[in-house]
């Protein structure tokens, strides 16, 4: 892919939704504002979400008594955000539409 | 203001995004993405998928992580939405940084906090965790976040975390074994800590309601929690009577001394969650902050007894708050300070309830918001709040007669045929061709009045509930709306005088009243704007004189203003003698007294002003005093942005720079002064030190005078002391400088000029603001030593 055509591909994400999975397991989901040749991708209005610990869980079951018991996600709103591009292991892009539209984003 | 309350609006909707995300995208994606993530997996167990549906949206996720990465940008090229600044990117934070992001764990660290609520705890250490809870309150009132604060406080967060069940916030979720239950201290502090949370829930309603300004004056983000909002005062009355009975029960096996002491903690918060009360009725308010006030030295007397708890508070609450900001550090004030703050907060308040008995009178209002606002220690946020909640309450300010309508009457129409009520009896002509009759041109002009001056006047009234730095800048700004308001009022009084004309009472009636009026609160606030400037310490030694000679040109100018009303006074109540009208007579008499209050004022503040400004530009000429090196600026470019809120005000108030310059530099400048001062200043009796002195004495005649006329000429009854402080001040001020001239004057006329400052031995010190150096803060008089 050549700058033009990275420029433009990077370009259909802004001010779209983003989810971004840092190295500690955390997961980042809001608005793609701005991106470099490093990677490093700004968020706004995201989210932080974070799995529970083992110990929460394993506490959870112990406490209910039911192996498939769910533990909620813990999620916070953090702002803006920037995360760094060497602390990224996955980017994913949630699209919404409605059933039946097209998507408008080449992927 | 109301920035503050829509930010406040947008939080919460934020909090509402949050919630929405969390409960419908978050677990479907916790399924998808979970390979990923290294915590679930080493938990070894199932996660199951989240059913919900979204409702007609369907929510995709694509991974473009390859893609992502294999897109190459250039060196310092960015992707990015145009409306996107470097500079609002300079406040993103940055994720993985442990510096700035709250949510960064290191190794080993965990999240949750491992101190469990419902560990059973001694009575001492009941009495540790209610002390500190009480520590972190009152660092919140300071300005500092609850996320700093009580939100550290794990006992705090697990009841504003919970769902409000049938019984109440808890500090365990769902169903817990009997044996798991918490025992009755544990109650205890639940009641006291479910009493901290209504108290900060009506403390940021009372703050909100009010004008303020978000994170400068007080912190109110709850970080999307809800403070117990919805539960009614007497709940957690109850729950607290019900802790009380717990720990005086003969049963427990509590010490005594440790036993008065947590009921001592309990009684006291019950008091201060009562004062808090948003809807406690106005003639009860003057009773609830007393018994705080004499509660508080029992717990200073007890705290010793207390026991800390450090695993009951962690900094690492802030990651589980919504949180746009770094992580950072929990405030720690002292149990001592913090019995100081709750001191002052109730004194503050105390002193506040004391405005309900005023008499319905804005300068009698007005002089007490002046004074709440000098009160030292400055009130806090919350103190303020209270104030002026009770200021805008309905009660005070539906009155029969309009506020500014009889602060006007005060001044300019007393006894006036303008303001007769019966002037609002006449109806207009039925044909609107038809000329009005003059006297309802009178009462419908004033009504235009009234409701034109309605909006300065409250914006005078709010700033002056504002803390004193930001009062002197939104006076500033006061000020420019009053200018305006001139401008109408003009217009008004010139209808007013044809009218009066054709009654052919124009001699009843003072040309311009309306506009003397404005005019007249507008120079007074000018003054206070200088005086707050020399309180605040905005101006430089050097510029003392300066700005003292600009004070004493704009208090002459209102006295001057105040000449002719009393001149009118005269005409008045001559005419209403020789009427036989004596009431009206009267009536002019008692409006007199307020009026000579205010010359004297004036004449004290111009004739002080002046000779301050004299003596600073002597001692600056004789190089006692500090002159910085501006190597940047320049007298004229200072002059300006000193003068800048008063440069568009019509008639001008600042003089031009160099008649400025002329009057404060008159013997040329002041490194190389003329040989025209040398022989002045050493020469006890030239005219330079008569005239100095000769308004020192002025001063000092015009302030005794203002204070033998006494503070119900004033208009200041409902702040006697306070007033009475003032006063004396100002007179203290006057003999200091007396002093100060004095010592002067003998050591440059007995050692003369010759030695230079070097040969006079001499040291002047400029007192400090806020040191208690000064004997008034705005009237800065120098303190001679010799060395």
């Amino acid at each position: 892919m050549d700058n033009e055509q990275a420029t433009i591909w990077l370009s259909q994400f802004i001010g779209k939704n983003l989810r971004i999975h840092a190295s500690d397991g955390r997961v980042f989901g809001g608005q793609m504002k701005c991106t470099d040749k490093d990677r490093n991708i700004i968020l706004a209005l995201a989210h932080e979400y974070r799995a529970p610990s083992p110990e929460s869980i394993r506490q959870t079951v112990e406490e209910t008594g039911y192996p498939s018991a769910s533990v909620a996600w813990s999620s916070r709103y953090v702002g803006l955000v920037v995360v760094p591009g060497q602390h990224i292991t996955k980017i994913e892009f949630e699209e919404s539409v409605l059933p039946g539209q097209k998507s408008m984003v080449t992927l | 203001m109301a920035d503050a309350s829509s930010s406040r609006r947008a939080v919460s909707a934020q909090g509402h995004q949050a919630s929405l995300v969390s409960d419908n995208a978050g677990p479907s994606h916790a399924q998808e993405s979970a390979p990923a993530i290294d915590a679930p997996a080493h938990a070894n167990l199932p996660l199951r998928r989240s059913r919900h549906a979204v409702g007609g949206v369907q929510a995709k996720m694509h991974d473009i992580t390859e893609k992502f990465t294999r897109a190459s940008l250039e060196v310092g090229q960015l992707v990015k939405d145009e409306y996107f600044t470097l500079f609002e990117s300079i406040g993103a934070i940055e994720i993985m940084d442990p510096k700035m992001d709250s949510g960064f764990l290191q190794p080993g660290e965990t999240l949750e906090d491992d101190y469990d609520t419902l560990t059973p705890l001694l009575p001492e250490e009941l009495i540790g965790i209610m002390d500190q809870l009480l520590c972190y309150e009152m660092a919140w009132h300071t300005g500092y976040p609850l996320s700093q604060t009580l939100f550290t406080s794990v006992h705090i967060v697990k009841l504003v975390w919970t769902e409000a069940t049938v019984l109440g916030p808890q500090f365990y979720r769902g169903e817990i074994p009997e044996h798991r239950r918490p025992g009755p201290l544990l109650e205890v502090l639940r009641a006291y800590c479910l009493a901290v949370i209504k108290g900060c829930d009506f403390v940021i309603a009372k703050i909100t309601g009010r004008d303020y300004f978000e994170e400068e004056d007080f912190c109110t983000h709850i970080y999307n929690r809800v403070l117990l909002v919805s539960v009614p005062i007497d709940v957690f009355l109850r729950e607290l009577d019900a802790a009380i009975e717990v720990i005086e029960d003969p049963e427990s096996e509590i010490n005594d001394g440790v036993r008065k002491a947590i009921s001592a903690r309990l009684a006291l918060r019950k008091d201060y969650l009562r004062a808090l009360d948003l809807d406690l009725p106005l003639n009860q308010t003057s009773y609830c902050w007393p018994p705080i006030l004499q509660g508080i030295a029992t717990l200073k007397n007890t705290h010793q007894l207390g026991q800390s708890v450090p695993g009951a508070f962690s900094s690492k609450m802030q990651r589980r708050l919504a949180s746009t900001v770094p992580p950072r550090p929990i405030v720690e004030l002292d149990f001592k300070d913090a019995l100081q703050k709750l001191q002052h907060i109730a004194a503050d308040c105390e002193e506040a309830t004391r405005f309900i008995a005023l008499p319905q009178d804005p300068l009698e209002y007005q002089s007490f918001l002046w004074h709440f606002a000098s009160r030292s220690p400055p009130p806090l946020a919350y103190a303020r709040a209270y104030l002026s909640t009770l200021l805008f309450h309905p009660d005070n300010l539906n009155t029969s007669v309009s506020l500014p309508l009889s602060d006007v009457k005060t001044l300019v129409f007393p006894a006036s045929p303008v303001l007769d009520s019966m002037n609002w009896t006449f109806s207009p002509p039925r044909s609107p061709l038809l000329p009005k009759p003059p006297r309802l041109q009178f009462a419908m002009l004033m009504d235009e009045f009234v409701e034109r001056t309605g909006q300065p006047f409250l914006d005078l009234w709010v700033a002056l509930g504002q803390n004193r730095c930001r009062l002197r800048r939104m006076l500033t700004h006061v000020i420019t709306a009053w200018d305006l308001l001139q401008t109408d009022a003009a217009l008004i009084d010139t209808d007013i005088s044809s009218a009066a004309e054709e009654l052919g009472i124009g001699e009843q009636v003072m040309e311009f009243s309306l506009s003397t009026w404005v005019y007249h609160k507008k120079l007074w606030m000018i003054e206070k704007v200088v005086l707050l400037g020399f309180e605040q310490d905005i101006y430089l030694p050097d510029e003392f004189a300066g700005m003292y000679l600009f004070l004493s040109l704009i208090a002459t100018r209102r006295k001057e203003l105040l000449k002719r009303v009393e001149a009118h006074y005269l005409v008045q109540a001559n005419l209403f003698l020789t009427s036989r009208k004596l009431r009206e007579a009267q009536e002019i008499d008692d409006a007199g007294l307020y009026l000579d209050s205010l010359l004297a004022e004036a004449e004290g503040t111009a004739s002080l002003a002046l000779a301050l400004a004299r003596f600073y530009i002597l001692l600056l000429y004789l190089g006692l005093l500090p002159l910085p090196k501006r190597p940047f600026g320049t007298e004229a470019l200072r002059y300006e942005l000193r003068m800048k809120p008063f440069l568009s005000l019509s008639p001008p108030e600042a003089p031009a720079f160099e008649d400025f310059r002329t009057h404060t530099q008159p013997y040329g400048s002041p490194s190389s002064p003329s040989t025209a001062f040398f022989e002045a200043v050493g020469k006890a009796d030239s005219e330079l030190w008569a005239e100095v002195d000769g308004h020192v004495k002025a001063a000092k005649a015009a302030f005794a005078e203002y204070k033998k006329m006494g503070v119900v000429a004033a208009k200041a009854e409902g702040v006697e002391k306070a007033w009475g402080k003032e006063v004396q001040s100002a007179l203290a001020s006057c003999v200091a400088l007396g002093v100060a001239v004095a010592g002067v004057k003998d050591m440059v006329v007995k050692k003369g000029m010759d030695g230079g400052k070097e040969g006079w031995g001499m040291k002047v010190e400029v007192p400090e603001a806020g040191t208690g150096k000064r004997y008034a803060e705005g009237w800065v008089v120098v303190k001679t030593h010799k060395e």
